[in-house]
């Protein structure tokens, strides 16, 4: 966007927020002329959502919102969705020189030459209409083969973790630039006034031995505005900081107190004509509407009981991955636009046979559960849910081919599996794939901004087109690549 | 088509063009067109990207940077004769400039505009902020001049005012005034007494007068420091895996004594990039080089230690090029700078510097060395206590033994690897003395863990050969490069010697040479945004071609100049600034001035802007007294809803709460963990690489946070029960005892009238929906028990709204 549109931005923010809140404040006098000492109702409703920029949304979308269920750790493409029967025939077999080729991978692995194949470690079969083959280890998410669109040849520049999933989610290994929740949130405004736009859930495996943190800039805003920055709720009772009144105020008193200060701002305002105290009242109005809906929010007590073991176990406790996914759903229902789930612990270096298991159990159900639950609500025409993690696990095995209890996987950047569905994805296809040992993917490969820019799309927004202006250059999610994936649009 | 008849038709739409300007700018009509202000930020955000320095990316071989490159493409006084008027206006694609595939754009008005500067000659002008720096003559006052003009400040911008068609704004209200006064020169509301003097002072130079008492009082440092620990990415922790602590709090005290001291900004400066290097250097001249170590540190198994270390040079060297030059030069890792002089090659230059230490990259010890000892005072007093004790015990026993060695030997049975025989050590005076002495090491050596170690710099005895690296990786040197400042830069006149390396004080001093467009220019920028809320150049972090052409050139020139000249004297400046009438105007909008300047750019009235978040805090706790006069000293850990540490790093790092006073000490003596900062902040940096200008956003969280967070309703309660306890003999009094405190100003009536019918609703509703002593026990603070529970929880509710009202979060 050029400097003349984000000031142009910023006068219809104002002039938008100076017309609303002015009712506000007006509202407020008034209900305070009329006040005799008995309580009143909530000021006048009022509309303090971000807009978006002009000219967006540039392509008519197909999603208007984005579940990302992102599995940190990276999931092993080879042992849960690319079945490899090649794979299995080679099985402690060293690996051809010619498919390693001098490549780097991570300094555990060094050299790859010579390191043995190890084949998937459960049997793999094919599922729905659309055969599309998951492994024994995925049950639930076997189920709904017909409703997922596999992109089998992701691949990624990044070795290492939080370099790579910065990549994923930002456009940059680099930390500080905008993720794709805070751009989007930036290019299309939002849908609530009552719950931010961008929220992040975060959750681990019990038992696990990975030790990733969950920093900040994977939902950071960059250089872009703070505001546009992804919410992180909490696994706690409180899932917003601060959201509830200190202790001894009552939602009444809260109420007035903010009806009084609304209406000194609005002397204040009068005299000095500053519009910034018209958008201070408004956000005061947003946080007191937060402080009802995020504990509705929370409260699952309306949730059936079929709806409820859907998610499966651990769905009622704060922090679960099954928890999230139901949370996923219900803020998408209130017009959050980009949930991100983050759960760690997909980095089977040593634990294949062990902690994998315990990782597919505890994401399998919810993922499934959410997909079909978002479907017979028919939220999942206009929500693109994908599932998938920064980059892929080596073919090859990690650890002595004698000792089972320890086989591991290294990190593999050159292929990995993405699940999408809804939003505007072909549903029951498998797009690209990796050879034969699915160590490279060879055919219609999809790099990350390829992804990325795909993603963009789908929301209606041309990666190309959403930029910002920072440091003296014009930034945007894709830098200078990526396109369009058009054979898994619907 | 002949060229003659192309040129004709392009005139004719020239002309044609003119004639369809919907508002064409005052330059594009009247006045000569200015190469640097209308015309180098079309080329620069448009064709530089491709016809720019960067040689890799370069197209056609053609530069539209350079003097000459543009000469190839321009026939100065006759655009019909210049090419790059054709490409600009051209409608076939494979000819149309820029490329109508590179989303970048150039309007009909503005390839006007370029037509009408080469049609006047086409002058070329270097960048603004990399021309000599010279001060400006100080403006004429006009003759029908209504504001009042204090200094050189307020004849640049009233001159500039002219030609925006606005009118400076009168001075603010006195109460106005010295509440902004005290927040901007020391972070901290004035106190009641000091409002009501200078209120009161019907002296000329009463004004001046509370300036240089701010300026004199500690807490001044203590403001001064925040801006600079952003800048120094400054954090009590590594970042990173881990996130180790570190103890750099030492560094931090020494920059708050230095603005205290008002210390030399070029001296600062020197001690801070090479202190270390200065002959004959003091501890404290090491310490202040703490500044460079502030980066983060990764600790991650597994990580490579070398790449590890080049990303530490990195960031000391990009912090530095961010915080005295204002160049962003992080692109130039990888290849030249699209559109800034600064080649791949001057950054691995600059990088050069700072390749020298011992450093080695590797994690573990979160303290690196090398490392300074700063013990305390007190510690030092001790330490030299003991070590003379242990001396004189080292002493007594040498005596004994040669005493015992002067006596007729005894019979040996056995010889030990002692160089004492065993019979002197086997004397029981000797054993005393020994044990004595034992007990002396013990406590020196404990002492000696006790004193804090700072990170510092130090350069190997033998210089590191320093290489440019292949897209910044640490594995792929390219050529070797020698320390330099960038080529494109001045270099410095005055020399201490030819025989000077070229190390970290030889970059310092061209830091602060006269000669350096930058330095000066950079940090007065830096300094007017802290007063004004936006910089003179609005991009304070770049003041590349790409960055803001300021309106007030000429005002930023001559402060520059002025810093400079005038021995780098940032008092002088500071006193300088807020003594302007510019400073002094009130911060009321007019419907004129909203709707042509809704930023202030023009400065035509007083700046109004959220207080940073910290400020908020600090203020809340002067306010209501709870603010503690302890200030030096290790970060405390003060209120924080529990959990946010733990649900970050997995339960690995535990939040422990403070203690007593620990809770109400100043924003900057809090504990900062690097990957979850403290919660009680908004809108900081992050301290993770340098920032040189915080966002200033208006969030519902904010809101959250400034109503529920302990900090400030335990500073609400508090500010009540002083309310009570005041001589204040009615409600109003009471009220007015309150907004004093937070606002330095009674209530009007309007705010009377709303307030006190607020104490009349709370006094119903506490008891009747809440318990009053709930939100009287939130904080540690004891509670006055003599109070009655219900006035004084009414009274908690109306100080916490005084504490959020728009005024309060404002400078105003």
């Amino acid at each position: 966007m050029n400097p003349l549109q984000q000031y142009q931005r910023h006068l219809s923010r104002r002039h938008f927020f100076g017309k609303t809140a002015t009712g506000i404040g007006t509202a407020a006098l008034a209900s305070l002329l009329d006040r005799d000492g008995n309580l009143r109702a909530a000021s006048a409703p009022n509309d303090v959502r971000v807009p978006g920029l002009p000219g967006l949304p540039h392509v008519a979308p197909t999603a208007k919102r984005v579940i990302y269920l992102f599995q940190n750790g990276a999931p092993t493409h080879v042992d849960l969705f690319d079945f490899k029967p090649r794979l299995q025939e080679m099985h402690g077999q060293p690996i051809p020189d010619s498919v390693v080729n001098g490549r780097r991978f991570s300094t555990m692995t060094g050299d790859a030459s010579g390191k043995v194949l190890l084949a998937p470690i459960e049997p793999f079969a094919q599922h729905g209409q659309s055969r599309a083959w998951v492994s024994s280890l995925m049950p639930y998410t076997a189920q709904i083969a017909d409703e997922l669109c596999f992109v089998k040849s992701m691949h990624t520049e990044q070795i290492n973790h939080a370099p790579a999933i910065s990549f994923l989610l930002s456009g940059s290994e680099m930390p500080g630039r905008p993720t794709i929740g805070a751009w989007l949130n930036y290019g299309l405004g939002s849908e609530t006034d009552e719950l931010p736009s961008f929220v992040v859930m975060t959750s681990v495996s019990k038992g696990t031995s990975c030790g990733q943190i969950f920093y900040d800039f994977y939902w950071g805003s960059g250089f872009l505005p703070s505001r546009y920055q992804g919410v992180k709720l909490r696994g706690s009772s409180e899932p917003v900081l601060y959201v509830a009144n200190p202790d001894g105020i009552s939602r009444q008193m809260r109420r007035s107190m903010l009806d009084d200060i609304a209406a000194i701002n609005q002397l204040k305002a009068n005299d000095f004509g500053d519009p910034e105290i018209a958008t201070r009242i408004a956000q005061y109005e947003m946080g007191f509407k937060m402080q009802a809906s995020v504990p509705e929010l929370a409260d699952l007590s309306q949730e059936s009981a079929e709806t409820l073991a859907l998610y499966g176990p651990g769905v009622e406790e704060p922090g679960t991955f099954a928890h999230n996914c139901l949370m996923a759903r219900r803020l998408v229902e209130r017009g959050c636009r980009f949930v991100q789930l983050m759960h760690a612990g997909w980095d089977q270096h040593g634990s294949l046979t062990t902690e994998l298991y315990t990782q597919c159990r505890d994401t399998d159900q919810s993922s499934a559960a959410l997909v079909m639950d978002l479907k017979r609500r028919g939220l999942l025409e206009d929500t693109l849910v994908i599932w998938g993690g920064e980059f892929g696990r080596t073919p090859f095995l990690q650890g002595d081919i004698a000792n089972r209890p320890l086989w591991g996987r290294d990190h593999h950047p050159y292929a990995f599996t993405v699940w999408m569905a809804g939003g505007g994805v072909k549903p029951g296809i498998s797009y690209g794939a990796t050879d034969e040992l699915a160590m490279d993917a060879v055919e219609q490969p999809v790099h990350v901004h390829d992804f990325q820019a795909t993603l963009m799309h789908m929301l209606g927004v041309d990666h190309e087109r959403l930029t910002f202006k920072f440091q003296g250059r014009q930034f945007r999610l894709t830098d200078v690549h990526g396109h369009v994936v058009h054979g898994i649009l619907a | 088509m002949t060229r003659a008849v192309q040129f004709l038709q392009l005139s004719f739409r020239l002309t044609l063009l003119v004639g369809l300007l919907p508002n064409p700018s005052a330059s594009a009509l009247g006045a000569d067109i200015d190469f640097a202000h209308d015309i180098r930020p079309l080329l620069s955000e448009n064709c530089f990207f491709c016809h720019g320095q960067d040689e890799e990316h370069r197209e056609a071989d053609l530069r539209l940077d350079t003097e000459e490159g543009l000469a190839q493409v321009i026939t100065a006084g006759d655009h019909t004769e210049s090419e790059l008027v054709r490409r600009l206006l051209s409608s076939d694609p494979d000819e149309a400039m820029p490329p109508p595939d590179s989303n970048r754009h150039i309007s009909a008005a503005q390839a006007e505009l370029i037509a009408r500067w080469i049609d006047e000659g086409a002058e070329w002008q270097t960048h603004w902020a990399f021309s000599k720096l010279v001060a400006p003559p100080i403006p004429a006052q006009p003759s029908d001049a209504t504001a009042p003009r204090r200094n050189a400040i307020d004849a640049f911008v009233q001159a500039k005012l002219v030609e925006s068609g606005l009118s400076p704004s009168p001075e603010a209200e006195r109460a106005t005034l010295i509440r902004r006064l005290s927040l901007d020169l020391t972070g901290l509301p004035p106190t009641p007494a000091a409002v009501a003097a200078f209120v009161a002072d019907p002296d000329q130079g009463a004004y001046e007068r509370v300036v240089d008492r701010l300026l004199d009082s500690p807490a001044y440092g203590q403001r001064m420091a925040w801006d600079w620990l952003d800048a120094a990415r400054y954090a009590d922790t590594n970042g990173y895996q881990g996130d180790g602590e570190r103890t750099m709090w030492p560094w931090r005290d020494w920059v708050v004594n230095a603005f205290d001291k008002n210390m030399p900004f070029d001296q600062f400066t020197v001690w801070q990039l090479a202190g270390d290097l200065l002959p004959e250097a003091t501890d404290e001249q090491k310490l202040a080089t703490g500044f460079l170590r502030n980066h983060m540190i990764n600790g991650e198994g597994g990580r490579i230690a070398e790449e590890n270390r080049i990303e530490y040079n990195f960031d000391m060297s990009e912090t530095t090029g961010t915080v005295w030059l204002g160049l962003t030069m992080n692109c130039c890792r990888c290849h030249d700078h699209k559109y800034d002089p600064l080649t791949n090659r001057d950054y691995y230059s600059l990088v050069a510097y700072f390749d020298q230490t011992p450093v080695t990259g590797a994690g573990g010890n979160p303290q690196t060395p090398p490392l300074v000892s700063w013990p305390s005072a007190e510690q030092k007093s001790k330490d030299e206590e003991l070590k003379a004790a242990i001396n004189e015990q080292r002493a007594a026993l040498a005596l004994i033994s040669a005493t015992v060695a002067e006596r007729p030997p005894r019979p040996r049975t056995k010889l030990t690897d002692s160089t004492l025989p065993l019979c002197v050590t086997g004397l029981p005076e000797y054993q005393e003395a020994k044990q004595r002495l034992d007990v002396l090491q013990n406590e020196q050596q404990g002492l000696e863990k006790q004193i804090p170690k700072v990170m510092v710099m130090q350069d190997l005895p033998t210089p590191r050969k320093s290489f440019m690296l292949a897209r910044g990786l640490y594995s792929q040197p390219t050529q070797e490069v020698t320390p330099a400042p960038p080529a494109f830069l001045p270099q410095r006149a005055s020399s201490h010697g030819t025989d000077e390396p070229q190390n970290r004080l030889a970059l310092a001093r061209w830091i602060i040479a006269p000669e350096n467009p930058l330095t000066a220019r950079v940090t007065v920028n830096r300094m007017w945004q802290q007063f004004f809320g936006i910089g003179l150049v609005k991009t304070s972090e770049d003041f590349g071609v790409q960055g803001e052409n300021p309106r007030q050139l000429e005002l930023l020139n001559w402060l520059a100049a002025d810093f400079r000249d005038n021995g780098w004297d940032v008092k002088r400046l500071v006193r300088l600034i807020v003594t302007s009438h510019t400073y002094r105007q009130s911060s009321r909008q007019t419907p004129e001035q909203a709707g042509e300047d809704p930023q202030n750019r023009w400065l035509a009235r007083g700046s109004r802007f959220r207080l940073p978040s910290w400020m908020l805090r600090d203020q809340a706790l002067a306010a209501s007294g709870l603010l503690s006069p302890i200030v030096a000293g290790p970060g405390v850990n003060t209120y924080q809803p529990s959990g946010v540490w733990e649900e970050a790093t997995f339960g690995k790092k535990t939040y422990k709460l403070g203690t007593g006073e620990q809770l109400y000490r100043r924003s900057l003596f809090i504990f900062w963990r690097r990957i979850v900062a403290p919660t009680v902040f908004f809108d900081t940096a992050t301290r993770q690489t340098c920032t040189v200008k915080t966002a200033r956003t208006n969030t519902p969280l904010q809101s959250l946070l400034m109503l529920n967070d302990t900090t400030y309703v335990e500073a609400a309660r508090t500010l009540a029960q002083a309310a009570l306890r005041s001589d204040a003999s009615d409600d109003t009094q009471r009220l007015n005892f309150a907004m004093q405190r937070v606002l330095a100003r009674d209530a009007s009536p309007a705010e009377q009238e709303v307030l006190l019918a607020a104490l009349q609703r709370n006094l119903h509703l506490f008891d009747a929906q809440a318990d009053p002593l709930e939100i009287l026990s939130v904080g540690q603070s004891p509670r006055a028990g003599e109070l009655d529970a219900k006035l004084h929880a009414s009274w908690t509710v109306i100080c916490l709204a005084i504490l959020n009202l728009d005024e309060t979060l404002n400078h105003e």
